[in-house]
């Protein structure tokens, strides 16, 4: 009986979405978004999909884009590639002009791809991984975040060209893409710059033992000089409190999974103490003049900080679309495309240009080193490594 | 020497987090004959029970026992909601709805609390370590095997001593045959769900002790390990669970520790290899259980 009334509730949801379909006025530019509030991808893109509604009232506010409402609907992905590739589609039906992608390649992809093959611009909040390229999914593709290839290297210049620690023990979480090429262009840069790996290591996301790997480096007989872990979620607190209580306290290095207030208090003062990450942002007036601004424009509509930096993914997103609209004069998605490519962005998320569509669109951008000091993240500043592994 | 003592702890600490996990799974399917798909989630509840709690500046005792009551709570509740409406019907309408109530209850912690992780205290002690016979180990893995022990104590003694015990016994082996002779179908039915609610509770408070924090999926892991621990120690014995969740701590911990780095990574395609050729060889799992009654 509970089956058949939720059968019966549901059915009616459809038919009431069905029945008052959005699609856009002419007065309006409407931006679709496939963003996953439900499932497992909902930690990365709920934080977006809030910074770009703070983005969207915000440019309504000060008079729209060429002259029109902006509108902007998200309809839930559902951590699901499948759901995400339908929901992209019904969007551009309804006459989305842009496509805000979630922030991973597995899931963020269909959307870029249905955005490509109806011609328009699709932009992911942050999909970190090389394979959100021009390259794979096509001429009108973007990703907001830096690609890893960046972020490998400015965390491997941060340990041995400003701290001078030589000698690195990696561990990798066969979670996923990001977290396997995180390493991977940590490892190449490290090396190219002169560092030493002594081991690396492999970790399962959910195993919650990291025993195994810690025998293993108690067998090397030697302390490394930095650790990085590549990791996802809870998983990153799991193996630095391993490894903190056992005596190993040389300093932790990581990528932006470690902006997490979540993961900061879970270590606490005691253990929470010489980790520094490479991440999109930093919530102060130090990382950019307009910072409190947005701040405040969040706490406005939320009632709330933010807690997370990854809202100002979600409003860099829509900012962006909107320059290069302004820039183009028009929606066009080879136009747009075209203004983004040559464009040089101030976001909240760092300084971006682009790399042509033969050139992968590439992000050229800063990135913003954290550091953790018991258990209390501070803003170190931002870094553009000189040089940055092939993707 | 010390290497191996340090073995040893990390398997029975993982081992006796894996044998309560299985034991709060099988004790409702050993009467119901049903997989309650929701058990993730009383590991969950217990874990965000610890979050709300945390700003009240209860001592963390008195948190983690309000905390395993409402996993209690909330087990009793999967019995009302999803279970007794339907448990007549058919085996396919239990299914979905514990699977729904699974998901249910997920959705409510990612739409009112939040879909990113959120603290939990932990005591002082969680994060110290001891040192004896050349070996390092975090005090934590040390209660994790007392709490184990004295669980699995405390639990053999009911099943045992207690008449609701046998009671749950006798509905395990024959129901129909233990209502005929006036055990209260109902009771012993709560009275399971209550009891895997505790378990799930007192291994959320271990298991979220390896963490610090909780997301609304952190319950599919437990649930994963219970399934594959009930499986291999024998889905109708409670003495199997707690083999079947030893064992596999035991095939995880020496995959970790021997496996390449180059085949590490495909260390569960290993740990599922072991448990088909444990199948294999014991259709029924390690330990056969009593003789099987009717579904009721």
């Amino acid at each position: 009986m509970t089956i058949r009334t939720n059968a019966l509730v549901g059915a009616g949801l459809a038919a009431l979405l069905l029945a008052t379909p959005a699609i856009a006025a002419e007065d309006e530019i409407l931006i679709g978004g496939a963003l996953s509030l439900t499932g497992v991808q909902a930690p990365l893109d709920t934080p977006g999909f809030k910074g770009a509604q703070v983005a969207v009232k915000a440019l309504n506010d000060a008079g729209g884009l060429l002259g029109k409402k902006v509108k902007f609907i998200n309809i839930d992905g559902k951590s699901d590639p499948v759901t995400v590739g339908n929901v992209a589609v019904q969007l551009i039906d309804e006459g989305a002009k842009l496509m805000v992608a979630p922030c991973d390649f597995d899931f963020g992809g269909p959307a870029s791809r249905e955005a490509q093959s109806a011609g328009i611009v699709g932009i992911s909040t942050c999909a970190s991984d090389p394979l959100y390229s021009s390259w794979s999914l096509g001429d009108k593709q973007f990703t907001l975040s830096m690609w890893n290839t960046t972020m490998g290297a400015t965390a491997a210049d941060y340990a041995l060209k400003e701290r001078g620690w030589k000698t690195a023990y990696v561990v990798t979480d066969q979670f996923i893409a990001y977290t396997k090429s995180l390493s991977k262009y940590f490892v190449e840069h490290f090396k190219t710059i002169g560092g030493e790996i002594l081991l690396e290591d492999t970790y399962t996301n959910g195993d919650n033992d990291f025993s195994a790997q810690l025998s293993r480096l108690q067998a090397l007989g030697k302390k490394p000089d930095v650790i990085f872990i590549s990791s996802y979620g809870t998983d990153i607190a799991v193996m630095i409190r391993a490894l903190r209580e056992v005596g190993y306290n040389a300093p932790v290095l990581g990528g932006d999974s470690y902006d997490e207030p979540a993961i900061h208090e879970a270590l606490g003062k005691k253990l929470g103490n010489d980790i520094y990450f490479v991440t999109h942002t930093w919530m102060g007036p130090e990382a950019h003049p307009d910072m409190p601004k947005f701040i405040q424009l969040y706490k406005d509509m939320y009632g709330e900080d933010p807690d997370t930096s990854f809202v100002a993914t979600g409003w860099d997103t829509v900012m962006l679309m909107a320059e290069a609209v302004k820039i183009a004069g028009t929606t066009d998605g080879a136009a747009v495309a075209k203004a983004l490519e040559e464009g040089e962005f101030k976001l909240l998320t760092g300084d971006l240009s682009y790399k042509d569509a033969d050139g992968g669109h590439a992000p050229d951008k800063a990135a913003v080193l954290v550091e953790l000091k018991g258990g209390t993240p501070s803003f170190l500043g931002w870094r553009r490594p000189a040089s940055i592994p092939n993707p | 020497m010390s290497f191996f003592l340090q073995f040893m702890i990390d398997v029975l600490s993982l081992g006796g987090a894996y044998a309560l996990m299985a034991l709060g799974l099988v004790i409702v399917y050993g009467i119901l004959r049903l997989v309650n798909f929701a058990y993730g989630e009383l590991i969950m509840v217990a874990g965000y029970t610890m979050y709300l709690t945390s700003g009240s500046g209860l001592p963390w005792l008195v948190m983690a026992a309000v905390a395993v009551l409402m996993a209690m709570l909330a087990g009793i509740a999967t019995d009302y909601v999803a279970f007794r409406p339907v448990r007549a019907k058919s085996v396919t309408a239990v299914l979905i709805t514990s699977f729904a109530f699974s998901t249910l209850l997920q959705n409510a912690a990612l739409l009112f609390i939040s879909p990113r992780p959120r603290n939990v205290p932990l005591p002082e002690i969680f994060s110290e370590t001891v040192q004896f016979a050349g070996v390092i180990t975090p005090a934590r893995n040390l209660i994790t095997i007392a709490t184990a022990v004295v669980m699995l104590a405390l639990f053999s003694w009911l099943m045992r001593r207690t008449v609701l015990g046998i009671a749950m016994r006798a509905a395990a082996t024959n129901f129909t045959m233990a209502r005929m002779l006036g055990v209260p179908a109902n009771l012993v039915i709560s009275s399971a769900f209550a009891i895997s609610g505790l378990l799930a509770g007192v291994v959320s408070m271990l298991w979220i002790g390896r963490i610090g924090a909780v997301v609304p999926g952190i319950g599919l892991e437990p649930l994963l390990i219970a399934f594959i621990a009930t499986v291999i120690g024998g889905m109708r014995s409670l003495q199997g669970a707690v083999l079947g969740g030893f064992l596999l701590a035991f095939m995880d911990t020496t995959l970790n520790f021997t496996l390449p780095q180059d085949l590490l990574k495909f260390r569960d395609a290993f740990t599922f290899s072991l448990v088909i050729l444990i199948l294999l060889w014991r259709p029924q799992g390690l330990i056969k259980g009593p003789a099987s009654g009717q579904r009721t």
